[in-house]
Formats: C-alpha cells, sequence, structure tokens
C-alpha cells in the first residue's frame, strides 16, 4: 500500500469513495491491461504464422503437417541471395548509423554544434520511410539532382546515363536509405539520455574531468561516457536492427527485384493469387524471425566481444589515437549526411511545383501549383482516414500510458524488467512476421470493421514510442505535488487529473505528437489490418513512387512531412498558451 | 360455292391465327421487355444508397481522377458511395475473394465491383468467383452492340457468359522522346520487332520492360511471342489460342527466350533490374533514362506531357507488324455485399456520357467500348474530339491488330520467366 491510499483511508472527509475505487481499480489494471494488448496480437500473430508454415491451414485444405512449406521455400530460386540482401542491408546500415552517431556525439560533446545538429537533424524523424526513400531515390538516380548538378558542362551527359542507383542489387541505396533515416533517431536517443538531469550532469563533469586529465575530446567520449551510455542505448539499437532487416518500405522504393529482399518476397508471396503460395510465405515469415533473431543475438554477442577485447583500452592511460583527424573526418561525415538530406529535400519541393524540367537541367524550366492542386482534390479521403486513425490510436495510447505510470507511481513500485522488455515487444518482432497472422485473426473475429483493425494495429507500433516518451517525464515528476493535494482531501483522480496532467500537458503533447507521426507513417499495418480498403497518405505514397509521376509523389512526400511536422509545432507552440505556470 | 365458302372460312381462321399469333409474340416480347424492365427497376431501389466498393489498380493519377468524377455522378444519380479501393496489382483483390470464398464467406464479401481482364478473369471464372448473367442484362449493354461486336462478350478468347461489362479498349501503343531518337544511321525509330532488337544493341541502356506479371510487361512479352510466331506453320501458330500444356510449353516459349537472350544485355540496367510498372516506364522516360516505350492506353501520352510528366518532345506510333489489343472489363464478385449497386455503377460506367468523359485526352483518354451508330446524334456529340495534340497518337496509325493468345500462356510466361530471368545470375 502506498502512502498516498493509506492517507485516503485514513481521511474520513473522503467524500466520492466509490469513484476514488473505480479509478484506482482501473488503474491498478492497467498494466496488465497494456501486457495483453501487446503480447496477445504479437504471439497470437505469430502462432497464425507458425501453423500455416507447417502445413496446418484449413482454409486452403491442407490439415497435414509436414515441411512443404519449407520444402517450397527452399526450393525458391534466388533465396540465399534475399537471406543476404537483408542480412546485409539491415546489420551494416545499422552498424553504420550507430558509427556514424557515436562519431558525432564524440566530437561535437559539450560543444555547441551538437545543439545545432540536433536542431537540423530532428525534423528528419518524423519523416515516415517512404518518404524518405523517395527523397534519396530523387538524389542518387542516374537523372536525379547529383547528376544534374554536374550535367552537362562537367559530364557531357545530354540525355540520363545508365546509372547503378537506386535498385543497385547490392543494397547500397537501401543501406544509404536506412542509414539517413536511422541516423537521427539514435542521436536524438542518445541525446535523450544525455538530457537526463542527474545522468547528464554526472556525464558531464566526468568528461571535463578527462579533459583536465588530458585526454583529447573524442578519446574521453569513447573512454568515459560511452560506457554509461551505451546500456540505454542498447533498446533503441536492436529495434533499428529488427527494423532494417525486415522493412518493406525502403526495399520496395529502392532496393532490386531480381531478387528482392526476403521481407518484400514474403509480402508478394502473401499477396499472390495463388493462395497456397501462402503456405510457402508462412514458412518464409518464420525464416524472417529467426534471421531477425539471429542478427539481435549476432549484434549482442559482437558487444560481449567488444568489451572483452577492448576493456584493457579503457584504463591503459593512452590519450590520443590521432583525435584531430577523426574530428575531421567526422566534420565532413556530418556536413556530407546534412547535405544529402537537404540536397534530397529540396529536389523533392522542386519536383513538387515542376513544370517541365529536362535532364540535365538543374533548375524546372517552370513552376507550377498544378501538382498540389490535382493531388490535393484526391487526397481528401486518405487525408480524413490518417488523421482519424492517428488521433484516434494516439489518444487510446496516451491514456492507457498514463494509466499505467500512474499505477507505478500509485503502487509504488517501478515496472518489472519483463514489463519494460515487452514494451518494445512490437518494435523488436519483424512486423511482416505477425502481421499477416493477425490480420488473419482478425479476420476470423470481425471481417469487416476495417477501420477499428487498423487502429488496433497501429496502436502496437505508437504504443511502445509513446510509452518511451512520457514515462521518463512521468517518473521525473516530482512527488511532493500529488502528496501535498492528497493530504488536502483530493481523490486519486482528482490529483491525477487537476495535479499530475497539467504540470505534464507539454510532455504529453510531445508524445501525442510523436505519437501521430508513427501512425502516420506506418505502410504495411495499414494495408495489410485494412484489407487495402483504408488508404492513407503513406500507403497512396508508396503506391504513387512507384508509379508515372514523380510530381505527385513528391507532393505526397511533402504531404507525409508536413502532417508530423504541424504536430511536432503544435506540441511545442501549445504549452506556451495553456498551463503556462506548470511549463517548465 | 361449297369450296369457295370453306377457303372463305379457312383464310378468315388462318387470318385470326396469325394475328393471335402476333399478338403472342408481341405480347411476350413486350412480357420479357417488362420483365427486364421490372428487373432493372428492382435493382435500382435496391442498389441506391448503398456502399460500393470499387477494387481498381490506383498506380494513375488520371484514372484515379476519372473514377473520383464516376463517383460524384453515382452519388448524385443514385446516392451511392463509390469507394475506390486502389491496387497495385489486382490480383490482390483476385485473392481476396478467393480467401473470403475459402473462409465460407459467401454473401459479405468486401469486393463490390473490380476492374479486370485477361488472367484474372480466367482465375476468377474458373473457380466461380464472379456474379454471372448480369452485365448482358444492363440496360446500356446495347450500345456496345453485342450482336456485331464479339469483342465485348469474350475477353482472352474465353466467352464472358455475362460475368463482365466491358469499360474500354486498348491497343499496345509505342512512344519515343524525338530528341533522344534523331534519326541518325545508328539511331532510326524501330517500328518491328527485330528493328527494335537491332535499335537497342546500337544504343544500349535506353529500353526496357515493367517485369512480369506487371500487365504491361506481360503484354510486350505476348507481343514478343505473336510476333515471334509469325514464320511458324499453322499447327505451331495455333497452339497459342490452345491452353499452355506440359507439351506444348518448350516448344511454343522457345522463340521468344532465344530473343530475350539478345535482348536482355541490351536493356536498362543490363537487365539485371527492371521496374515494376508502366506507370514507372512512363517517369524513366521522362527523366530521359528510357528513349522508348509503350503503353496500352494511347492518350496517356499527351496527357502526360500536357501535365509536364513527359517532356514536349515525345510522339507516339504503332508498330508496322501489328499491335496487340483487348477489352477491359469491370465484374462483381458471387459474394459481394452491395451486387445491385455495383451493377448501377456498371451500368453507369458503360452509359454514352461517362464514355465519352473517358475517351477525351485530358480526362484518361480510353477508347470507348460503344458502337457510334447505337447512338443518338446527341450521345455521339458527346464524343466529338478537338485538335489533336502532337504528342498524340496519329489516328488511324494501327494498321494491324493482334489477339491476345489463350491466357493459360501468361503463367507459362511467367514462370519461364522468373526462372531465366528472375534472378540475377
Amino acid at each position: 500500500m502506498s502512502v498516498v491510499s493509506n492517507k485516503l483511508a485514513a481521511s474520513p472527509a473522503l467524500k466520492p469513495h466509490k469513484s476514488a475505487d473505480m479509478f484506482s481499480k482501473l488503474v491498478k489494471l492497467s498494466p496488465r491491461f497494456l501486457l495483453a494488448l501487446l503480447i496477445l496480437p504479437v504471439i497470437g500473430g505469430l502462432i497464425s504464422v507458425l501453423l500455416p508454415a507447417f502445413g496446418y491451414a484449413p482454409v486452403l485444405e491442407h490439415t497435414t503437417l509436414g515441411l512443404h512449406g519449407f520444402t517450397m521455400l527452399m526450393q525458391t530460386p534466388g533465396l540465399t541471395h534475399m537471406v543476404m540482401l537483408s542480412v546485409g542491408t539491415g546489420l551494416i546500415s545499422t552498424l553504420l548509423a550507430f558509427v556514424i552517431t557515436l562519431m558525432i556525439l564524440a566530437a561535437f560533446f559539450n560543444s555547441p554544434w551538437l545543439n545545432r545538429i540536433q536542431r537540423l537533424l530532428s525534423p528528419i524523424l518524423v519523416i515516415p520511410h517512404a518518404a524518405a526513400a523517395i527523397a534519396v531515390g530523387f538524389l542518387i538516380a542516374p537523372s536525379g539532382m547529383i547528376s544534374r548538378l554536374v550535367s552537362p558542362w562537367f559530364s557531357g551527359w545530354e540525355l540520363a546515363p545508365n546509372g547503378m542507383f537506386p535498385h543497385d542489387s547490392f543494397g547500397i541505396s537501401i543501406i544509404l536509405g536506412l542509414t539517413l533515416k536511422e541516423l537521427p533517431f539514435l542521436l536524438l536517443m542518445a541525446l535523450g539520455v544525455l538530457a537526463q538531469p542527474e545522468l547528464g550532469k554526472k556525464l558531464r563533469q566526468q568528461h571535463k574531468v578527462a579533459l583536465n586529465l588530458g585526454y583529447c575530446p573524442m578519446t574521453a567520449f569513447f573512454k568515459v561516457i560511452l560506457p554509461s551510455l551505451y546500456p540505454l542505448l542498447r533498446l533503441p539499437i536492436l529495434a533499428v536492427l529488427a527494423y532494417a532487416s525486415a522493412s518493406v518500405e525502403m526495399p520496395l522504393i529502392l532496393g532490386p527485384n531480381t531478387p528482392p529482399t526476403l521481407a518484400v518476397a514474403i509480402m508478394h508471396w502473401f499477396n499472390d493469387v495463388d493462395l497456397n503460395l501462402r503456405i510457402k510465405a508462412s514458412a518464409g515469415a518464420l525464416l524472417q524471425f529467426v534471421l531477425t533473431g539471429g542478427l539481435l543475438a549476432l549484434w549482442l554477442g559482437g558487444e560481449k566481444t567488444i568489451k572483452a577485447l577492448f576493456s584493457d583500452l579503457l584504463t591503459n592511460g593512452e590519450r590520443e589515437y590521432g583525435g584531430v583527424y577523426w574530428q575531421k573526418i567526422t566534420t565532413v561525415l556530418t556536413v556530407f549526411v546534412i547535405g544529402f538530406i537537404l540536397l534530397s529535400l529540396i529536389g523533392l519541393i522542386m519536383w513538387s511545383v515542376a513544370g517541365f524540367w529536362r535532364f540535365p537541367a538543374a533548375l524546372p524550366e517552370q513552376l507550377t501549383l498544378l501538382h498540389f492542386k490535382s493531388a490535393l482534390m484526391q487526397m481528401q479521403n486518405p487525408l480524413f482516414n490518417t488523421l482519424a486513425i492517428g488521433l484516434v490510436t494516439t489518444l487510446f495510447a496516451i491514456i492507457i500510458t498514463l494509466l499505467c505510470l500512474e499505477s507505478e507511481q500509485l503502487s509504488a513500485k517501478p515496472m518489472s524488467r519483463f514489463t519494460s522488455l515487452i514494451i518494445y515487444l512490437p518494435l523488436l518482432v519483424p512486423s511482416i512476421a505477425f502481421l499477416f497472422g493477425l490480420v488473419w485473426l482478425q479476420q476470423l473475429v470481425n471481417n469487416q470493421a476495417a477501420f477499428l483493425n487498423v487502429v488496433f494495429t497501429h496502436l502496437l507500433f505508437v504504443l511502445p514510442y509513446v510509452f518511451l516518451s512520457l514515462a521518463s517525464s512521468y517518473r521525473r515528476l516530482d512527488p511532493r505535488f500529488a502528496h501535498v493535494a492528497a493530504s488536502l482531501g483530493a481523490t486519486p483522480c482528482k490529483v491525477f487529473l487537476h495535479v499530475k496532467l497539467p504540470q505534464l500537458f507539454a510532455p504529453i503533447l510531445i508524445a501525442a505528437a510523436l505519437g501521430l507521426a508513427i501512425s502516420f507513417g506506418q505502410y504495411l499495418p495499414t494495408l495489410l489490418a485494412g484489407g487495402g480498403r483504408i488508404a492513407t497518405i503513406t500507403t497512396e505514397a508508396v503506391t504513387l513512387a512507384n508509379g508515372a509521376s514523380r510530381r505527385t509523389s513528391a507532393v505526397y512526400a511533402i504531404m507525409q512531412m508536413a502532417l508530423p511536422l504541424i504536430g511536432f509545432i503544435l506540441a511545442w507552440v501549445l504549452p506556451k498558451y495553456f498551463f503556462k505556470s506548470a511549463h517548465r | 360455292m361449297l369450296a369457295n365458302k370453306c377457303w372463305q372460312t379457312l383464310s378468315r381462321y388462318s387470318v385470326c391465327c396469325v394475328a393471335f399469333c402476333i399478338c403472342l409474340v408481341i405480347s411476350f416480347k413486350s412480357l420479357a421487355s417488362t420483365q427486364l424492365q421490372s428487373r432493372w427497376q428492382q435493382i435500382e431501389s435496391l442498389g441506391k444508397n448503398q456502399s460500393v466498393y470499387f477494387y481498381a489498380w490506383g498506380g494513375d493519377a488520371q484514372i484515379n481522377a476519372y473514377i473520383q468524377w464516376a463517383a460524384q455522378q453515382v452519388k448524385t444519380k443514385y446516392n451511392i458511395n463509390l469507394v475506390h479501393v486502389k491496387l497495385s496489382d489486382t490480383s490482390e483483390a483476385v485473392s481476396r475473394v478467393l480467401a473470403e470464398k475459402s473462409a465460407n464467406n459467401n454473401d459479405k464479401g468486401s469486393v463490390d465491383l473490380i476492374w479486370i481482364n485477361g488472367a484474372n478473369f480466367a482465375t476468377m471464372s474458373e473457380h466461380s468467383l464472379l456474379l454471372k448473367q448480369w452485365a448482358n442484362k444492363l440496360p446500356n449493354f446495347s450500345y456496345t452492340d453485342p450482336s456485331n461486336n464479339p469483342a465485348v462478350n469474350f475477353d482472352f478468347g474465353i466467352p464472358t457468359n455475362g460475368m463482365e461489362a466491358p469499360w474500354g479498349q486498348a491497343s499496345l501503343t509505342f512512344y519515343y522522346d524525338s530528341l533522344a531518337i534523331d534519326g541518325t544511321a545508328n539511331n532510326t525509330l524501330p517500328t518491328t520487332l527485330n528493328q527494335l532488337l537491332s535499335w537497342s544493341t546500337k544504343n544500349p541502356g535506353r529500353f526496357s520492360y515493367p517485369k512480369p506479371p506487371d500487365f504491361l510487361g506481360m503484354s510486350f512479352l505476348k507481343y514478343a511471342l505473336v510476333m515471334l510466331h509469325q514464320q511458324s506453320d499453322d499447327t505451331l501458330k495455333a497452339q497459342l489460342n490452345q491452353p499452355a500444356t506440359a507439351q506444348n510449353t518448350a516448344q511454343v516459349l522457345s522463340p521468344l527466350w532465344d530473343f530475350l537472350n539478345k535482348l536482355h544485355p541490351t536493356l536498362w540496367r543490363d537487365g539485371s533490374h527492371f521496374m515494376q510498372s508502366g506507370a514507372q516506364m512512363r517517369r524513366l522516360v521522362g527523366d530521359t533514362e528510357l528513349s522508348i516505350a509503350f503503353t496500352f492506353s494511347a492518350p496517356e501520352v499527351p496527357a502526360a506531357v500536357k501535365r509536364y510528366d513527359l517532356p514536349k518532345s515525345i510522339r507516339s506510333y504503332a508498330m508496322q507488324d501489328g499491335s496487340l489489343s483487348n477489352t477491359h472489363f469491370v465484374a462483381i464478385p458471387y459474394n459481394a455485399s452491395h451486387q445491385q449497386g455495383a451493377q448501377l455503377v456498371a451500368n453507369f460506367l458503360l452509359s454514352p456520357e461517362a464514355q465519352a468523359q473517358k475517351q477525351k485526352a485530358p480526362i484518361w483518354g480510353d477508347k470507348s467500348v460503344l458502337i457510334q451508330s447505337t447512338l443518338t446524334p446527341q450521345q455521339q456529340a458527346l464524343f466529338k474530339t478537338t485538335q489533336p495534340h502532337p504528342s498524340a497518337l496519329p489516328l488511324n496509325s494501327i494498321k494491324r491488330t493482334l489477339s491476345e493468345p489463350h491466357p493459360s500462356w501468361v503463367s507459362a510466361i511467367m514462370q519461364g520467366w522468373q526462372a531465366r530471368y528472375g534472378v540475377s545470375q
């Protein structure tokens, strides 16, 4: 029993006894509800993929268990290539994003540049993968911005040259796209860790001490900060790795197709006219599951190896490893990354308003708003769906997150390690592995409610981010406010609504904006759970990305970026006008 | 005298008899037509206010805009809420209906209307997934002159049996960048399949086709297959109109593989990557990566130029050795939840008003399936066109139409292609 409820029980002035009970009960139940909400669909989905993979699919009139599906899978031409492509792109892009994040952190730690880089890169976080892929594609294609900037004065190309990117058979384009997209995520996660008041302060002081002892700044970062920072970064990195090895949007827009990555191939098999291919697809989904699991294990193993190999280096007293050069390399790399992103965004915006723009012109012949006009005409319905799904999902995610965090405070017991891990479950299990099973289950339960199915599926991906975003602010909240209110006779419900929530207004809005951004960006879950019936800006953008008009897809990609950005701007502006006193 | 009287009576009887028969025939006919009429009235009253889920390929903004226009029209006409479910491949809808059937969902299907032809139609009709005998009873179906126009009753040689209402006609049309193909000795416009091969050899990387099973990529392979068999003996040629079997496949397809083995190394990206769709191919022409491409909907080319998606230097033409031609349809799954609404929509799509709108080059430019002689002068006036665009296909340029091979060849080509070229070596 917590202090608060003891006080409540002792207080005779307690009027709405019943409602207080209701609220406490609700709060108490919410963590279990959260667990069920995350575990059941993922496990249920996996089982619904497991059964057909071993040949049990009553709807297809297969009821004998066997390895038929796996035999079919193994006979697929190019399977090794698909697997290599998935493993290679996933691992290399994660590694690159991680290493560059570390280099930027190390080179600019305690410098005003870190904040500037953060401000430049954080908008990238809200760009959905599909839009990022479209933008990168614009840049690196043989007729893309880079090629236009050097043609024809330097290259002599009057027509677009025979190029290699995107769609190169080694997946370099996918790696590039994924790295650029995941880099800001990891960087912001790391900065978020460093922004924690106590930890951040401690680390900065240690860094200073190391500098005073004559360590070069980069060395100081790697020897002093990283060992404390890394454990807190582990889960986000694993989530990035899991996503990168099994994502569909980037490889679909940037990747090769003879053969594609495993995840893309699985998606095609599931959608094939020949329903028997679903057995093979289920087996493929299991293979993807094992593959991603293997990659995660490999990463953790690599972690151990590196720790064992390099732990001596931490204490060998060596102060300098060519830090000046590394500093320069990092600066060049950072400029390159930011320049690359800016150039692709500029290209995207130019395409969306371009009239005739023949290669090799670097600028369009004329500007027009035609593409925006015609796209906005067709966009109403997808726009409405996007917003409706996003708002309902995010609202629900925020309510359940708040209740769970409140239950943590009421019971004065921090959440178990198990629960914290489960929150990450939908991010660690490759979505292609469990989504098809989940859709199968949803069709059994309610076939018609496509909207609800989509909201429910989005929730799986929105909840983890909303939870992570809110948890630290909620736990940091000064408990004395609640104690004072309770001692004045306020019910837990009242304390929650009138004391805690107003103080949390700004973090709640940020979490909401993040939740909306995640929901807006979902492609596969929307497509599958909605049975193709629910069109959102993202599903349309992916469909159009492989379509005819570069201009129309540019407009859709811009819309994809604008929506979450509006959310974040609101989250930033609104606290200045409401609950001002509570905003710290 | 007696004979005369007899004859009189007889003739009076026979006149009566004939009159009776005529009456009978007329009344039957009117009965039948009133039956048809009342059937249609029933459909109209049931179909009003329904929501119709129209599963149609959604990769072209122009076509999507046309479907949106049609949705507004049926909204005002019948208060029907027409929802365009945009597919990237029609087979997604087919597999959905199949899945519903296997899950015993026989009357609450999610697909109400589907844009279809060829192999997907063959699959659906083979598994009895389509509603039968409705399309030929649509009031506007008579405008297609079905008795003199077999194209509206056959889909890739398979009788439609009233399961599909025709929606448009298409012929394989080529287009090229006139600044890139300038007519110099090594760079003259190819107008036959063989010239295409030799042109691509001299100008490597400037031509390709969408990856099968994309509809347009498949169509190019079928065009090549039909052309390569022009000189074959009649028994071999006849196999193209027969189902593909284990016995005839290797023999019929071997000229195609020989041709592709020569063509592929000259293609865009050396044939190691293929684009996903005809739409993407068009974008690559706009990017000047490709210099020549093809489409099944000739008017999309000038429309794309007007929207700046293609450069002004684009010109359309038809291959001299022949153009593959076919009709595309809309069909209703057997388990559609809103069958009546779907029929109202299909009938509207066949109306002179909707067909004329669709044929206009700035709208969609899809060739109408209606026969002009069945229309009133006012209706014909709807189809009048203005000055053709310089990028449009010149009138009467299609000299020779090639009919589609049997749909079973699609999967035979697909499998062979996948095994040979689907996995880069």
